[in-house]
């Protein structure tokens, strides 16, 4: 049985790469990602599993990273907005969504862009009430949802056009 | 005061080990989704926790013309079963998808309202629970299991569903169209005879009382008549005479109270228009 006292070593595949980090019992991996390996794409919002902005993907399933002790990520699979592209390599989701005007503050878009690439990576040609279905649990309080919802569209087509991912 | 010790038992038998050792210091999670809250909000400071994540109780399989669901199911397992109940309806429109991933089948069994709408459907279907202690493991009728604690030795295993009988429907109201708690959600499940009589009615309710509720007299009101304007309205006004739903930031008590006669009266239509 993994009982953890105390502080404790988690390792996992973080955007590929393997990484560990020592954290007290009941650590998020929201806390771990942010203040132990300080990747802050990912965002704190309600801690209630209600906004969405901490969204990442663990073994290629969508996950809100607030909600996850990060013991349980243990030997698992961790993606982040880091880990889909980078500057001068952005994905075509990250592009689209520059394009489309799709953040404003900016809060929610990395759990928007996880949740959209979560849909493509299962559906590449989505159907608008698809793309709203998979963004549900998202919250987006500036841009009324359009531009974002027009980025993923836009972002599948050049997908399928053959672009990068 | 932090915690100072998260334990991720690999068995049942080692669950409830730790659960009969800690007894009420130990916190249980299924996926996390209403514990983690709790402790974010500073609601909840667990001295010791415990996740079920990895106990082995997250398989769904057929037995005997039963669903076998284990407590650990992700809810989004369950919303992607293609059998066509009420059951994969209410778990495909519970929480947003992130959510469904992490929240579990047994997890949602211990929800409040306006959360867990799992029950509202299982109830109308009469759904049982298989519950495992020191002495062994034993079964309980769902509805028996809402009206009472777990003793500090026990855990519930799996949710073991029989096949629907008649035809069902589940609607929920919220205030947003998705990831959203009940104002109120309704889940009816109803045989007819071959004259169109009804044999056997269920009217489940959730956000309607502390817990979800079978609404009995309504259920009772429609036994032996047809699924007609007349026989649906009585049903809905006595469903909504007879829950006692909470005020809170999603709805009045007045407000639900309402919406149980038209969502009863809806699900009901629903059934009769498809029969």
């Amino acid at each position: 049985m993994a009982t953890q006292l105390a502080t404790h070593i988690v390792g996992f595949q973080l955007n590929g790469r393997p990484h560990a980090v020592t954290v007290a019992p009941l650590t998020t991996l929201r806390t771990a990602l942010r203040e132990e390996l300080h990747l802050h794409a990912t965002k704190a919002g309600c801690g209630q599993g209600g906004c969405g902005s901490c969204t990442v993907l663990l073994d290629n399933e969508l996950v809100l990273s607030c909600l996850v002790p990060v013991t349980l990520v243990d030997g698992r699979s961790v993606t982040t907005l880091e880990g889909i592209g980078r500057p001068g390599r952005l994905h075509p989701l990250q592009e689209a969504f520059h394009d489309h005007f799709a953040a404003q503050c900016g809060y929610c878009t990395a759990g928007m862009i996880m949740a959209a690439k979560w849909l493509l990576d299962r559906n590449p040609n989505p159907t608008r009430a698809q793309i709203q279905t998979a963004l549900a649990g998202n919250l987006c309080r500036c841009t009324g949802y359009l531009p974002i919802i027009e980025a993923i569209e836009d972002a599948a087509q050049r997908m399928s056009k053959g672009e990068r991912r | 005061m932090s915690t100072t010790a998260f334990f991720v038992p690999r068995t049942v038998e080692q669950a409830i080990d730790l659960k009969r050792e800690h007894g009420k210091n130990l916190v249980v999670m299924g996926g996390g989704t209403i514990v983690m809250g709790l402790v974010h909000d500073g609601l909840l400071f667990p001295k010791l926790a415990m996740s079920l994540a990895r106990a082995g109780m997250s398989d769904v399989r057929g037995r005997d013309g039963w669903l076998e669901i284990g407590a650990a199911t992700p809810i989004a397992r369950l919303a992607a079963l293609k059998g066509a109940t009420t059951l994969e309806r209410a778990a495909g429109m519970l929480g947003g998808p992130a959510l469904r991933t992490l929240a579990t089948a047994g997890g949602n069994l211990f929800a409040k309202a306006p959360y867990g709408d799992l029950c509202v459907p299982l109830l109308a279907m009469d759904a049982e629970l298989e519950i495992a202690g020191a002495g062994g493991r034993h079964t309980v009728p769902l509805e028996q299991f809402l009206s009472r604690r777990l003793k500090n030795d026990e855990l519930v295993v799996s949710i073991q569903v029989p096949k629907a009988q008649g035809r069902g429907a589940y609607l929920k109201l919220g205030r947003r169209q998705a990831n959203t708690p009940s104002v109120v959600a309704v889940a009816v499940q109803v045989v007819l005879n071959a004259g169109g009589l009804c044999t056997d009615v269920r009217i489940a309710l959730g956000a309607a009382a502390p817990q979800a509720v079978r609404a009995k007299k309504a259920e009772a009101a429609l036994i032996g008549r047809r699924l007609e304007d007349v026989s649906i309205k009585a049903a809905a006004q006595s469903a909504l005479a007879e829950c006692n739903p909470a005020t809170d930031s999603l709805a009045s008590a007045w407000y639900r109270r309402e919406m149980v006669g038209v969502f009863v009266r809806r699900a009901l239509d629903e059934v009769g228009r498809s029969t």
